[in-house]
């Protein structure tokens, strides 16, 4: 391997990884606070993307039952983003509402909210087809007005070229990271939460409103859902409402790889398996696919704990 | 009665299939280990029948002898086992949903295995399988008696030591350790015979749909049978059985409604479209409304008590 | 209380299925009152079952083919239907798996009583569902099943879509016109699909035997994949004069994007998964330039298909694709030879057994001049279709639409 196709491996992993990470981000928040699974977060993303799609003012196509409907406005991209995170964050809201917290006042078995948060998603997606149909949409190009679509980090003779967009990604991935883990560990609502994740009657005894807590946890995992269905989508479009299901999968390899329920570490997760699988030789390609699994099912067997996690000490 | 009998044949045969399937997973539950690797043994099964009828056993034309069928079977059901032991005397080490991640890593690996391997026949899989019998109800001579000779046998189970160690497991582990029990050989056994059942599904289900590829027993399958068991209801094996055939008769019935003249068109065309839409919102009332399943051993527990109490109140 | 409620539910639930099973017998013959029948026909619809892929995660093909397929219903009914009778698509959902074709299967031969069925989408599902039509003796049309193998399955079985070996080599040959110095070719193809799997062999083979070009690489891909960095630089890595693509309409999309975004500047060949206005929105100004074999031109000059084209634009607003011509062709084959039919031997004398098996000898023996150009059947039921086209994709300057321009 030359040190330009090393890089190259390098920088397409950690372009890969990003789009896992921001993926991750959200998903693993309601972990880290609830301790459950939320399977309907990958229908939120896609959600997310298909709200600032109708946001910019752009019109549905011909085969769901609002075909060809616009909004009567249009906003400039970067609002409908963050519109369009803010109403992914609502329905996030919804989903605690709807699905979990009913399930978390009986006390009933955490598997259940899984199977209910499945639910959720598949009314999610299929509404999506009913609605505006199964095809591809894309937002108006280059919505960031990035204006190069790729950046060499090579010399001209050596390219070592990487997508614009990629970048933007990347950095918000890390830039949410960075606010996220200030909030937690600086701030007096970070606090609260910590001490909702450790123990929530224990938390609800010291007087913290824990429902309200949790109902702020699923806004911004559905914000941070919203809007990486959105970043996500301006790279690769928004190929139908499967979108964001099709992350679902990988994204619990990330989030365990990294410490199920641990924010930075779904950020390392993320670029960890974009990085094994950037760096998998060209004959074994089709195995690919077997590579975040096979790091999963090791690291599950070797620390449980996932990469940053801490050692739990068993409630018995 | 006929058209009945040759339109909804062949979902009674996959309500049957999936009844076994969603005990195959209810078996570790039993011991409160969530285990999702079922589908992977129900493919691997799957494969052998696939292999088997195809390229070993060389047929004349005419119907494909019924007793090869139960041989590939046997070899179906018996790899299956072989392999759980091998994977469930390290992965049963994990608890709650790492045990569950864990085992969705080993469906992912193998299906990637079987998209990538010559006998397995790559993405386009195995097809031509033959057919033992002339219509797809008669696989119910088959289906029928190993579903009843499989809840004979979990009637049994639950009432044998076996049962109650299973039971002990899952209330608690360490007890039940402390009890004498020996919690590992319990697990893997309870997985090993849930897999069995898997892979001799798995080899009539491939002569049953004619055809077996990569597609079948992925994630999607996984959740599909725990929601069967959780729905169903999973402190006795009868709510599996119940949940597996109503929910795999749900979205036909959906399709039967959507046919009805008399509604109006867009209640039809609600019922045909947005089928799924009204699947996902029933998984989450269902897991809202029946906390402990549809099926619960209270059920019959407080006929059974009511009776013996009643004689006693009357004396007051 | 939660028991009440639980009760209850249960007791709906239950009556429910009773009400299934009881109305599944009451309501056997076909119903309807030919709404959908214009002015000239008259009398009880004959009803022609469809069975395609309308929700999950291939839903986006299901689609173009469901608008194809009623369009047809509306043409010939319009045309006088069969001999006065009108025709009546009946669609059950296949969704994107092997139980769900059985089960739209079984629904559509035995509840719908349906003369004969188009569908299903997917090739895997067409192995699995096929072989119960077989069983059943009802013919079946695929309009949309490429790989090897699907006519063998029965007498009943045959298709209106040509396999990949037939159509794919076209492009290169077209690509071939454009640039004669093409020397390196690379090669890209989605791994976990069956089509691509069996299209990009068709590629392989036609680029090194029949060719005789150097194929300098060849990359793997997953159809759920959506970042290709790796594959693009690998690709370009080897420089090479001509791309070939074998993917679904998504990451085939996406592919193409990033490879353009990343600098390939040469010609780029896709295969049938990409032959879709769905891909526009994907790869957008990049999509300008990729050439695709094609089964269906909208360009072809017939009547059918001058109606075909009209009434898909007014609706869709765009010209119509390939899966959508197919549908089309599928229930129009069908129709002429129920026409045929009749006028030898009147439908009604006849018991539905009878239609079916007379129907499936009239479909094979006939001549069809179908939106496809003009089709007829091998004794298997495979297509024998005159003329194959070569398009390729010119988008306008915003990058938000395009067409395909016949170049062959």
């Amino acid at each position: 391997m030359t040190l330009t196709q090393f890089f190259q491996n390098v920088l397409n992993g950690l372009s890969i990884g990003s789009v896992y990470a921001i993926f991750a981000l959200g998903y693993t928040l309601v972990f880290s606070i609830l301790g459950i699974i939320n399977f309907a977060h990958g229908s939120v993303f896609t959600l997310g993307a298909y709200f600032t799609y109708m946001l910019t003012g752009l019109a549905v196509g011909f085969n769901g039952i609002l075909a060809t409907t616009r909004l009567p406005f249009a906003l400039p991209f970067i609002l409908a983003l963050l519109v369009g995170s803010g109403l992914a964050g609502l329905v996030g809201v919804l989903i605690e509402r709807l699905a979990f917290r009913p399930l978390r006042k009986r006390g009933s078995d955490r598997l259940l909210s899984l199977v209910s948060s499945l639910g959720v998603a598949v009314v999610i997606v299929n509404l999506i087809q009913y609605l505006v149909g199964a095809e591809a949409y894309s937002y108006r190009s280059d919505p960031f007005g990035l204006g190069q679509p790729t950046v060499n980090f090579g010399t001209p003779e050596r390219p070592i070229p990487v997508r614009s967009v990629q970048l933007v990604i990347f950095a918000v991935s890390v830039v949410i990271l960075i606010v996220l883990t200030l909030i937690i560990n600086r701030t007096r609502l970070g606090k609260a939460l910590q001490a909702v994740a450790e123990d929530t009657v224990t938390a609800r005894l010291l007087g913290i409103n824990t429902d309200r807590l949790i109902l702020f946890t699923f806004f911004v995992s559905g914000f941070l859902g919203g809007m990486a269905g959105t970043l996500v989508a301006t790279s690769q479009s928004i190929t139908g409402p499967y979108f964001g299901i099709a992350f679902g999968l990988k994204g619990l390899a990330v989030i365990v790889l990294g410490g199920l329920g641990n924010i930075p570490g779904a950020v390392v997760g993320g670029f960890v398996i974009g990085l094994a699988e950037a760096f998998v030789p060209s004959q074994y390609v089709a195995y690919k696919e077997a590579v975040a699994f096979a790091l999963l099912f090791i690291i599950l067997l070797i620390r449980p704990q996932g990469l940053l996690g801490r050692v739990q000490v068993q409630k018995v | 009665m006929t058209d009945f009998f040759n339109t909804y044949g062949n979902l009674m045969v996959l309500m049957v299939f999936n009844a076994m399937l969603g005990l195959s997973l209810y078996l570790p539950l039993m011991a409160g280990q969530l285990s999702l690797a079922s589908p992977g043994f129900y493919a691997l099964g799957g494969y052998i029948g696939a292999v088997f009828s195809t390229k070993v056993f060389q047929s004349s034309d005419g119907a494909f002898p019924v007793s090869y069928v139960l041989l590939e079977m046997l070899v179906g059901g018996l790899a299956s086992g072989v392999l759980a032991i091998v994977v469930g005397i390290p992965a049963l080490r994990l608890r709650g949903i790492y045990l569950a991640l864990a085992t969705i890593a080993f469906v992912e690996i193998l299906r990637v295995l079987s998209l990538n391997l010559t006998i397995t026949g790559g993405a386009i899989g195995i097809f031509g399988i033959p057919q033992p019998f002339n219509r797809p109800l008669k696989y119910l001579y088959i289906a029928g008696p190993l579903l009843l000779f499989s809840m004979f046998f979990m009637y049994r189970l639950e009432r044998i030591r076996a049962g109650r160690a299973l039971t002990a497991i899952r209330e608690d582990e360490l007890a039940a350790g402390a009890m004498g029990i020996n919690p590992t050989y319990y697990k893997v056994l309870a997985f090993t015979l849930g897999a069995i059942l898997a892979g001799m599904v798995g080899a009539l289900s491939a002569h049953f749909l004619n055809t077996w590829n990569a597609r079948q027993g992925t994630f999607d399958a996984s959740i599909t049978y725990l929601t069967f068991a959780l729905i169903g209801g999973s402190r006795t094996f009868v709510g599996p059985v119940v949940g597996a055939m109503l929910l795999t008769a749900l979205p036909e019935l959906l399709r039967f409604l959507g046919g009805i003249d008399q509604l109006p068109q867009s209640v039809r065309d609600l019922f045909l479209n947005g089928r799924l839409i009204i699947f996902g919102l029933l998984i989450v009332l269902g897991t809202i409304f029946f906390p402990q399943g549809i099926i619960t051993p209270r059920l019959w527990e407080r006929r059974r008590r009511t009776k013996a109490v009643r004689p006693a109140e009357s004396n007051l | 209380m939660s028991i009440r409620i639980s009760r209850f539910m249960l007791g709906v639930l239950l009556l429910s299925i009773l009400a299934a099973c009881g109305g599944a017998t009451a309501t056997t013959a076909p119903g309807g009152s030919g709404t959908t029948g214009g002015a000239t026909t008259s009398g009880e619809p004959i009803p022609l079952g469809i069975a395609l892929a309308q929700t999950g995660n291939v839903a986006l093909l299901g689609q173009e083919q469901v608008i194809g397929a009623k369009l047809a219903e509306t043409y010939f009914n319009s045309k006088g239907g069969i001999n006065g009778r009108p025709i009546k698509l009946i669609f059950q959902d296949t969704a994107g798996d092997e139980a769900g074709a059985i089960n739209a299967f079984q629904t559509l031969i035995n509840q719908d009583k349906v003369v004969g069925i188009v569908g299903p989408t997917l090739s895997q599902q067409a192995f699995s569902a096929d072989p119960i039509a077989e069983q059943a003796k009802v013919p079946v049309l695929g309009p949309s099943n490429t790989a090897k193998g699907i006519p063998q399955i029965g007498d009943y079985i045959a298709r209106v879509s040509a396999p990949v070996a037939v159509v794919a080599p076209n492009a290169l040959q077209a690509a071939l016109e454009i640039n004669p110095n093409i020397k390196k070719v690379a090669v890209l193809y989605a791994q976990n699909d069956a089509f691509s799997k069996s299209e990009t062999g068709t590629f392989q083979n036609t680029v090194t035997q029949t060719l005789k070009l150097e194929l300098a690489t060849v990359q793997e891909f997953q159809t759920t994949d959506t970042d290709f960095t790796t594959q693009a630089t690998n690709v370009i890595n080897v420089n090479p004069d001509l791309v070939i693509i074998s993917g679904l309409a998504a990451d085939g999309g996406n592919l193409v994007k990033q490879l353009r975004e990343l600098g390939y500047s040469g010609l780029i060949v896709g295969g049938n998964g990409l032959n879709t206005a769905n891909i526009f929105p994907v790869c957008q100004k990049f999509c300008d330039g990729i050439i695709i074999a094609q089964a269906y031109s909208f360009a072809q000059e017939n009547d059918v298909n001058k109606a075909f084209r009209d009434a898909y634009k007014a609706e869709q607003k765009k010209e119509p694709p390939q899966f959508s011509g197919q549908a089309f062709a599928g229930v129009q084959v069908f129709v002429e030879a129920l026409i045929a039919l009749d006028s030898k031997t009147k439908l009604d004398t006849l018991s539905l057994e009878q239609i079916r098996e007379q129907l499936n000898t009239q479909i094979l023996a006939g001549k069809y001049n179908t939106p496809l150009g003009e089709i007829s059947f091998d004794p298997e039921g495979e297509i024998i279709q005159s003329k194959y086209y070569v398009a390729q994709i010119k988008m306008d300057e915003t990058g938000t639409n395009g067409t395909f321009n016949f170049i062959r």
